[in-house]
């Protein structure tokens, strides 16, 4: 029955009840607890390796961030160059900066993981990594005209560090998939490039840049298994969709281009609607 | 175009790389089935604890036997996991060290009433307590997240034996627990899974107590000369 029940309830939390209540009981015990008891003692030891842990994961998170932010800041200044001279100097100004990056933040990150396993803080510096490699790999694009390598990219993040007369070499370890899904940036950037080319009357570059982001999407359709790379895949198909488009256009309203590279393919492209008039509406 | 040559390697070599971490996680896959097979028989035979009282030593000194299997399936799995990949992979073994630690605190304390130290449970397990920047070894939070199990199966432990007419245990687990949750706040814990596990203890305290108080308003509770 509702109503007594209700009412020997009421009398329990408000009576007298000999001192014992729920809170006193509590209080009690954990009173009763010495300071220096082994189990505190586990605890604070416990308390000990969290705190370093999470301190040096907000350390490289900072130092991630910051190589962010300057990785954006060079992409920005490669394709902020319209002329030829401006171009050079872009890309020393470039080069200079990423070899910054490289002594700096990433080789910090190196000496703060020197001691701790590899992948227990890959999450704190997997953006900043993705954006170097998207800068990285830009630059070599325009310097060289290639993509550079993962081994080559992680060849860069070996040190010699000196102190008190010792020598010991720390690399600083870039994950594969780190430079793969900075690649899969790139293309977004190989996009912006090709359609900036266009604007500014160099076709051939963006024929090349459409080039290579083709290759590379062909390339990410091949892979299997990695569940963040395919998690990018609409991104870069967006980004080929793009640039195809853009090409398109340049082909189309061809007037505007430099005849050479229009001539170049031109019968080829040119003869087929003609000879298969049928198939007119396919084109 | 030699464009096209660069970028194949690129993506050949990385599959190739990706098919090998594939293989290991396989081997680790299959190890860990196993394990975690034991680990289950391991926890239902320890479920004795809360009907039978004599059975509790018997429980115990089984679990230890498969915790000596487990820790050849631990030996295992130390082999196939690369030295600088414990990471890598953590999540496959994760939950599975994570009963262990429960597995082997719960036996040691029905045992002796401590608690087993980091130390203790990584030895049962055969493996290392220290993070070193390669090999295998027993990860803090996961030992932490073991005893946050352990202090919901007691919780359940003090309500059971109060069923079966034994009112000195949920003392001793109480002290038990109150301690372990003064330790739990020594802790600076992030917004992470330990964290929840973490909010989960104040109900197993809230239980316990709740039990300690009826037993007191009671008369039930021991005197610490005549135990009623």
């Amino acid at each position: 029955m509702p109503g007594p029940g209700k009412h020997y309830r009421g009398n329990r939390k408000g009576g007298n009840n000999s001192g014992h209540t729920l809170a006193s009981v509590a209080r009690e015990t954990a009173t009763s607890l010495p300071a220096d008891s082994p189990v505190l003692a586990i605890f604070k030891e416990a308390a000990n390796k969290l705190n370093e842990r999470q301190d040096r994961h907000e350390r490289l998170v900072k130092l991630s961030r910051d190589i962010t932010i300057e990785s954006k800041r060079i992409i920005f200044l490669l394709h902020s160059p319209i002329t030829k001279e401006s171009l050079e100097n872009a890309l020393t100004e470039a080069k200079e900066r990423i070899q910054k990056l490289i002594n700096g933040p990433i080789r910090s990150i190196g000496l703060e993981l020197e001691n701790s396993p590899a992948h227990l803080h890959s999450r704190a510096v997997t953006a900043g990594f993705q954006e170097y490699i998207e800068a990285r790999t830009l630059l070599s694009l325009m310097a060289d005209k290639r993509i550079i390598t993962y081994p080559e990219c992680q060849k860069e993040f070996e040190y010699n560090i000196t102190d008190d007369d010792n020598q010991r070499p720390v690399v600083t370890m870039l994950s594969e998939s780190d430079y793969m899904l900075g690649i899969a940036d790139l293309t977004g950037e190989l996009m912006r490039k090709a359609i900036n080319s266009i604007s500014s009357g160099d076709s051939e570059e963006c024929f090349l840049a459409c080039d290579v982001v083709r290759h590379l999407y062909t390339g990410y359709l091949g892979i299997t298994g990695s569940r963040l790379l395919i998690r990018k895949l609409p991104t870069t198909r967006a980004n080929v969709n793009k640039v195809e488009m853009a090409v398109y256009a340049l082909r189309v309203r061809g007037g505007e281009a430099p005849a050479p590279l229009l001539l170049a393919t031109a019968p080829a492209e040119w003869e087929a609607p003609l000879n298969l008039s049928d198939d007119e509406g396919y084109y | 175009m030699c464009e096209n040559h660069v970028i194949n390697n690129i993506f050949t070599e990385f599959q190739k790389n990706m098919d090998t971490e594939q293989e290991i996680r396989e081997v680790i896959r299959n190890i860990c089935k196993d394990v975690g097979q034991i680990s289950r028989e391991a926890t239902t035979l320890l479920q004795v604890i809360h009907h039978s009282d004599n059975g509790i030593m018997a429980a115990c000194s089984k679990a230890r036997d498969l915790f000596d299997k487990a820790r050849q399936g631990y030996a295992k799995l130390t082999e196939a996991v690369p030295p600088n990949d414990y990471y890598k992979y953590q999540e496959h073994w994760r939950t599975m060290t994570q009963r262990y630690c429960f597995l082997i605190a719960l036996t040691v304390w029905l045992e002796s009433g401590i608690l087993a130290t980091h130390d203790t449970v990584a030895q049962v397990l055969g493996i290392s307590p220290i993070e070193k920047k390669t090999g295998f070894h027993l990860d803090i939070e996961d030992y932490l997240n073991g005893l946050l199990q352990l202090c919901s199966e007691l919780a359940r432990l003090a309500v059971n034996s109060v069923t079966r007419g034994d009112y000195e245990k949920p003392l001793q687990i109480s002290k038990f627990v109150m301690e372990l949750n003064a330790g739990f706040r020594l802790l600076n814990l992030k917004n992470d899974h330990l964290r929840k596990r973490f909010d989960v203890l104040k109900y197993d305290v809230k239980k316990i107590e709740e039990v300690v108080y009826d037993l007191s308003i009671r008369g039930l509770r021991p005197k610490p000369e005549a135990v009623l």
